[in-house]
């Protein structure tokens, strides 16, 4: 019969006739088998998983899993604390109305800094609905900062932003500074500030923006059609790569691009409602406009059809 | 003192011995095309605020540091020129041969950077009432309430400097080193005059400005990526590319247009040698269209 080897300081389960085999884990049983003879090694193994099973019910209001919320063990510090949850019913109220056992913020306080964090880039996240991913990103980033403790002077809101527009950046979907503005408090001065701050303190680095990140985007909230948008993308790429804008922010050239393609079809839109939904100043659409539109005729894609010939496009 | 014809060994490193009041002239560069045969003139550790005196030495060094071949034969009889001042010994002018390191096989850029601003401080060595001197000094502003020091301007060297209640003062907007010098200086008079018994202590240049055009359009694009440890280019904050060089420690402004600032560095040479580092790198990005 096998037993497990108690006499050692870590009681190790291991098959003694295989002591290099890796158990395999029999949770329906509570087993742990070896795989190489079949050997029942470990019996009687705590089962971690539910108590029972639960369907989504609309009428259940209370998970009643004792097991509590999934561990989240790669952001926190290992959160074994234990909390007091509000009380159900009236036995829980004392005198005057206040529940007893009030105290249930104690915990961790170290970590309390970064849970509010986390709590406030999901925030920010969901008002520009932004996925899983990123915001997983967001917080990795976060907690690399935070641990670093280089940029410990600075409010935790401004490193949430800037780590938020990095992590777009680095998943290849940036978002202009001014976007991340649109939902965070903190003045776009210092999310850049902070921005190139923590690119130095965890020596990495973003790649350039470019034109065609922001196509999709703009194009979809201006309502226009997938042609225009392709056309914008195209007139865009070739006015940087005949290099009639430079130094113009890429921001300033896509916005003019969809200007572009925009009059020449049958949805037009206005400098002002691009530059609302661009973040750009309706001058600098015009800037940017009449730097490419002396060569319009070379910008847009062969097989474009237009809705305005190109000698019709706006002058400004 | 006649010229000889023998190169007189030049001392490298000219390093003003600390308390002395010289400025430090220019550390021999490659972009110096003749030497200008200076050796530290011997000055008295003085903290007088004379200022004929300042404005003689300036003048002299920058005739000096002009360096025109005219000006060679001409600068014999102005090395004892100081009043009061009997230099201990003349300084024999060097020929006029220009005398260059091994250069490398690179030619030196050919461009000199400008500089444009100085910052300088300075301690004046006593407390000062700032009250009195914005009432009774000209050009002289003061808000306590949004900074605590007097603003003072002056037109020649046009220059502006904050004065402390401490005594000590920061003189900004100067051109080149000896203006920074002689207008710390007038302001270190105008406050003498309006009693405070101000000295002249500890004069330092904080830091240089300069800017140089390299005369071609720069793929900044091409450039952040192959310096990325160094280099900085956001569109959407700055529209220049921000290299910040290791040696020496100078941050550098590139713009598309090909125009180059130069910031950060203490003394003079350190722009030039910045500059003479970065022009390889520039041309290696120049746009082709």
């Amino acid at each position: 019969m096998a037993s497990t080897s108690r006499g050692d300081s870590l009681p190790k389960v291991q098959c003694p006739n295989h002591p290099d085999a890796i158990l395999v884990e029999d949770y329906r049983a509570g087993d742990m088998i070896c795989p190489e003879c079949g050997l029942v090694v470990g019996d009687r193994v705590i089962d971690v998983g539910s108590e029972w099973r639960t369907f989504t019910n609309e009428k259940a209001t209370n998970d009643p899993s004792r097991v509590g919320d999934a561990q989240n063990p790669l952001l926190n510090g290992g959160d074994l604390s234990t909390m007091i949850s509000k009380g159900t019913g009236a036995a829980s109220f004392d005198e005057f109305g206040n529940s007893k056992y009030q105290n249930r913020r104690t915990m961790s306080s170290a970590d309390r800094a970064m849970l509010n964090a986390f709590k406030e880039i999901t925030t920010m996240s969901d008002r520009i609905n932004l996925p899983r991913n990123i915001i997983d990103r967001t917080n990795n980033l976060f907690k690399q900062v935070y641990e670093q403790k280089s940029l410990k002077g600075r409010s935790n809101d401004a490193i949430a932003s800037a780590c938020l527009y990095i992590a777009c950046r680095q998943e290849g979907v940036p978002r202009t500074f001014k976007e991340i503005c649109a939902v965070s408090r903190i003045s776009k001065k210092e999310i850049g500030r902070c921005f190139k701050l923590i690119l130095k303190a965890l020596e990495t680095s973003v790649d350039l923006i470019t034109t065609g990140d922001f196509m999709s985007r703009f194009c979809s909230n201006l309502g226009l059609p997938k042609q225009v948008q392709i056309a914008a993308t195209y007139i865009a790429r070739k006015a940087v790569e005949l290099d009639l804008v430079p130094g113009r922010s890429p921001i300033s050239v896509a916005a003019a691009a969809i200007y572009m393609a925009s009059q020449a079809s049958a949805e037009k839109k206005t400098q002002k409602e691009i530059g609302d939904i661009a973040g750009v100043a309706d001058v600098t659409i015009r800037q940017s406009y009449r730097l490419i539109y002396p060569r319009a005729a070379d910008l847009f894609p062969p097989d474009f059809k237009f809705d305005t010939p190109v000698d019709k496009l706006p002058q400004l | 003192m006649e010229q000889n014809n023998s190169l007189t060994p030049f001392p490298q490193g000219l390093a003003s011995p600390p308390g002395a009041m010289t400025p430090v002239m220019p550390i021999f560069s490659p972009t110096m095309r003749y030497n200008t045969g200076l050796t530290p003139q011997p000055v008295q550790n003085t903290n007088s605020l004379s200022l004929l005196e300042e404005q003689q030495r300036q003048q002299q060094q920058q005739q000096q540091q002009q360096a025109t071949p005219q000006l060679y034969h001409s600068q014999v009889s102005t090395t004892t020129a100081l009043p009061g001042n009997t230099p201990v010994h003349t300084t024999p002018l060097t020929p006029m041969t220009p005398i260059t390191p091994a250069t490398p096989a690179s030619e030196s850029s050919g461009i000199l950077p400008q500089l444009q601003n100085i910052v300088s401080t300075v301690n004046l060595g006593c407390k000062l009432d700032l009250k009195t001197i914005a009432l009774r000094a000209r050009n002289a502003e003061y808000n306590p309430k949004r900074f605590a020091a007097v603003i003072m301007r002056i037109r020649e060297p046009r220059t502006t400097a904050l004065i402390f209640s401490s005594g000590k003062m920061v003189c900004t907007g100067a051109k080149s080193e000896v203006q920074s010098r002689l207008a710390a200086r007038k302001y270190a008079r105008v406050v003498q005059k309006l009693g405070f018994p101000a000295k002249f202590l500890d004069f330092k240049i904080q830091n240089m400005v300069g800017s140089c055009d390299v005369k071609f359009p720069i793929r900044l694009e091409g450039l952040v990526l192959t310096h990325q440890q160094f280099s900085s280019y956001e569109p959407e904050l700055f529209p220049g590319l921000i290299y910040r060089m290791i040696k020496p420690r100078i941050v550098l402004l590139i713009f598309v247009s090909g125009k180059v600032v130069l910031t950060g560095a203490k003394v003079r040479a350190e722009i030039y040698e910045a500059f003479e580092n970065i022009y390889p790198i520039l041309k290696g990005f120049r746009k082709t269209t």
